[in-house]
């Protein structure tokens, strides 16, 4: 049987999951509600309390001898807050209520290690379960049968995070779209996709390396498609996070259908002399970010967008001897958008006087935000994809 | 082909990598208990580790007494050698001269037993312990593993104290390692936990008891009350037939299929049961059972990273120049050995596959034999300051004369159809005719050549 006849009875057998996307009703590509998440991931752990610094606070001075931001450094938000001076791009935003911050943001029994940390954050356990799928892997689960294609959940990086891969589905990665377009335009594999076998049951394994095959060669000519629609009018920054952003602003741009964006920013991981690494990194996050807020402004998405940025986990408070931090736990977590319904501070800063052996005490839970997302942002069932109740908190 | 050439492919799959073509050419025509004698043989003949490795991770200093420049060069060169034995294995997996079914197992048991580690010379050990007993009695196994260096400061045994235990040692050796979730209560881990109290290690690798730290009090542990320590516990716990029950079923999922068939479970776990643990006579029974051979489970498995590097490297005595190429492409697939996700090992099955590990895996026989262009950027470990480079090339030579030697024949259609039979294991429901246009058929040698990238190159191909 030829593969067009073979999706046809496969489609009589009522199961639509073969069918590749051009051939679905359209009715649920694109967003069902018209919201977009993009998850920005700053890995290492970023050291929130010198991104967002308690500059008038005692302790963190006398904490940070070398290291802590002074007043007169810093970028003042208001008598007890100011922002590390590299966020210079992000005040704009934060004046015109784009971007809230929300502080000691954790989870119970912190784990100190990047790796496992990186993981409770992707797949959204408690830090003595050990889970196999993400988050955002499990939100496309949760979506219904066929009328998902695995690029709605789009990280820009040659591979694919835990967070995206889902216990039946699985995100997509792409680095870059034109060269991902090169590698599928292989003529043999185009032709071996043609000739799906029929002989196989759907639910063996050679079904599902063939179904994976056929959505990654369509989701690749989808995006390349969509991606020559539209070119940014805005001048990003020439780093590569600016980059992925100006790549995921452009695809949203062009309405394609993806709901999940996310993207990552390495080298946060600062034991040793701090400051210059990280006052490079936060410019290119608040560059990067400034310019992808800015294009999405104007080309009026930014009500339909939600940014969140996070890192596995915070620093201690107290600076090490090399002029650099060691990992701690809670930190702060950055949402941006045209529809938060508390811009500026979410919460007060953290208590420094109030420490677990020398760490800030997390006093939101990160799955409270994952659950106020995905009820209120997505429109799905966060029990459902998270394991457990969460109260949610007041985000958007 | 006939079934029992089948058959004998589907067993040196499952034990091993998959046979090199002078290895097939021989063997396709052996019975099931020749080839099983010639894979217990080879695993019980061969011998440890080569010297490269082992000279890699030697550690003589003390560690504590050294500077912190010291410290950090030598964490530094520490995982340099992580890395040359995370390349040394997979090339030992697909070393023809090496035994596969050793092989084999020691990389099941490293999922088992997973442990993450970042020094040398404790990963070493840790390999050591897992060859030792890979194949040996799952009794002596566990003990060994309670006592080794890596697992204990992988699951803060380091810290487990008789004034504060820690139980993260004790709850995985029961959830993960033995008796399986369901089993057992909160209060038995905590009493379990007081039983390993003071199991510790040096920086050596070398297991220390710190009685000082040890909790020689009362315990009452699965219903049983005295002054159990560490041995005790998992001595219990092999009392409990479900321990037999839960390693069979992993041994199922890995080595049958990934649907278990709970009859032939029972079975497995009454055999390993009765045999007090024995692994060799266990594994031995289970490439003996019909079941095993049944269709149903042929072809079934997707391989894993380390499956299908090694396999390649196998079939085509692959010979990739640049250790970083091997443990790029580990990285790249979702496999990097000591470094599994986390405690509960690679979940395997339909996770190894997204787009981009799929997209390498179709492409990787064109990197290897083609020289074709290969471009990926792996995610940078968290310590890393910035971003790292994409690899642009595979550096790998192959020789393809033994390959033409066995498969040139009068016609093409006689080498498609032998070649297909050597390198797949599912049913494949494509003819020559649909390879044509994509095979140089002008000479005979390039026509082999050309197919097995084909071949190689296809989903089918990922199975096993």
């Amino acid at each position: 049987m030829k593969r067009r006849n073979f999706l046809k009875a496969s489609a009589l057998a009522s199961s639509a999951w073969m069918i590749p996307s051009f051939l679905r009703s359209q009715s649920l590509a694109g967003s069902p509600n018209g919201k977009t998440l993009v998850v920005v991931q700053l890995s290492g752990g970023n050291d929130g309390l010198n991104t967002i610094v308690p500059y008038r606070n005692d302790i963190y001075h006398r904490s940070r001898p070398r290291l802590a931001i002074s007043a007169k450094d810093v970028l003042k938000v208001d008598d007890q807050m100011g922002f590390h001076p590299a966020f210079e791009s992000l005040r704009p935003l934060y004046d015109q209520g784009l971007m809230s911050i929300v502080n000691s943001v954790g989870y119970p029994n912190p784990d100190r290690s990047h790796f496992r940390s990186m993981d409770i954050w992707h797949t959204a356990s408690n830090s003595d379960e050990y889970w196999s799928s993400g988050w955002l892997g499990r939100y496309l689960d949760s979506q219904c049968k066929g009328c998902l294609d695995p690029h709605h959940a789009l990280e820009v990086d040659d591979g694919l995070s835990l967070a995206l891969k889902g216990k039946q589905r699985q995100g997509f990665a792409m680095s870059n779209v034109q060269s991902l377009k090169r590698t599928t335009d292989n003529r043999f594999l185009q032709a071996v996709s043609r000739q799906l076998s029929t002989q196989q049951q759907e639910e063996h394994n050679v079904a599902y390396l063939y179904k994976t095959l056929i959505d990654t060669q369509e989701s690749a000519g989808y995006l390349y498609e969509q991606s020559k629609m539209h070119r940014s009018k805005v001048t990003y920054p020439k780093t590569s996070f600016a980059k992925d952003l100006k790549q995921i602003a452009e695809l949203m741009t062009a309405d394609s259908t993806v709901k999940v964006y996310y993207v990552s920013l390495t080298g946060f991981d600062t034991h040793v002399n701090q400051q210059r690494q990280q006052a490079r990194l936060l410019q290119q996050y608040a560059e990067g970010m400034a310019a992808f807020v800015k294009d999405l402004s104007q080309n009026k998405l930014l009500d339909d967008t939600l940014i969140m940025t996070f890192s596995e986990f915070g620093r201690r408070v107290q600076q090490n001897a090399s002029n650099g931090t060691d990992h701690g736990t809670a930190n702060n977590l950055f949402l941006m958008g045209g529809k938060l319904k508390k811009a500026g501070f979410f919460n007060t800063a953290p208590d420094l006087s109030r420490l677990d052996k020398g760490d800030l005490i997390y006093q939101i839970d990160f799955r409270d935000i994952y659950t106020s997302i995905l009820d209120k942002w997505l429109g799905q069932d966060s029990e459902r994809i998270l394991g457990r109740n969460f109260a949610g908190i007041d985000i958007v | 082909m006939t079934e029992s050439s089948q058959n004998i492919k589907h067993l040196y799959w499952r034990a091993g990598f998959g046979l090199h073509a002078e290895e097939w050419a021989t063997r396709k025509s052996w019975t099931i208990p020749q080839a099983l004698d010639q894979l217990f043989e080879a695993a019980a003949n061969d011998r440890m580790l080569s010297t490269r490795i082992e000279k890699a991770t030697v550690m003589d200093e003390d560690f504590r007494k050294l500077s912190n420049e010291k410290k950090k060069a030598l964490m530094q060169q520490s995982r340099k050698n992580i890395r040359v034995l995370r390349a040394e294995w997979v090339k030992r997996m697909g070393d023809p001269n090496r035994s596969a079914l050793l092989e084999k197992m020691c990389l099941f048991w490293h999922g088992h037993f997973a442990c993450t580690t970042k020094m040398a010379q404790l990963a070493l050990r840790q390999v050591q312990s897992i060859r030792k007993h890979a194949l040996g009695n799952f009794r002596d196994f566990v003990k060994a593993i309670a006592r080794d260096a890596s697992m204990i400061r992988f699951l803060n045994n380091q810290q487990n104290r008789k004034r504060k235990p820690n139980e993260n040692f004790a709850r995985e050796l029961m959830e993960l390692f033995t008796i399986g979730r369901g089993h057992y209560s909160e209060q038995d881990i905590k009493e379990a936990a007081r039983a390993f109290t003071g199991w510790s290690s040096n920086l050596k690798g070398e297991f220390v008891f710190r009685s000082r730290q040890h909790d020689f009090g009362q315990k009452t542990f699965l219903g049983r009350t005295g002054n159990f320590d560490g041995d005790d516990i998992i001595d219990r716990l092999l009392e409990e037939k479900q321990t037999a029950r839960f390693i069979c079923q992993k041994i199922y999922r890995y080595f049958v299929n990934d649907q278990l068939n709970d009859q032939h479970v029972e079975d497995l776990a009454h055999h390993f049961y009765q045999s007090d643990y024995d692994i060799g006579g266990l594994m031995r029974y289970l490439f003996l059972q019909d079941w095993f051979y049944d269709p149903v489970n042929q072809g079934c498995r997707i391989k894993s990273p380390a499956e299908l590097i090694a396999g390649m490297i196998r079939s085509l005595k692959i010979t990739i120049k640049e250790e970083k190429a091997l443990v790029f492409l580990q990285k790249a697939l979702g496999q990097s050995l000591f470094d599994p996700p986390n405690v509960a090992g690679w979940p395997g099955g339909r996770q190894w596959i997204d787009n981009s590990t799929l997209l390498i895996r179709l492409n990787l026989a064109n990197s290897l034999i083609a020289g074709q262009e290969f471009k990926f950027r792996a995610k940078d470990e968290f310590e890393a300051q910035q971003r790292g480079r994409a690899l642009r090339k595979l550096d790998a030579s192959v020789d393809m004369t033994p390959i033409v030697a066995q498969f040139e024949r009068e016609n093409l259609r006689q080498s498609f159809q032998e070649l297909t039979d050597y390198l797949i294991v599912p049913q494949l429901p494509l003819s020559k005719d649909f390879f044509d246009p994509y095979t140089i058929k002008t000479e005979r040698a390039a026509y082999i050549k050309t197919l097995c990238i084909r071949l190689m190159s296809l989903p089918e191909y990922q199975l096993c």
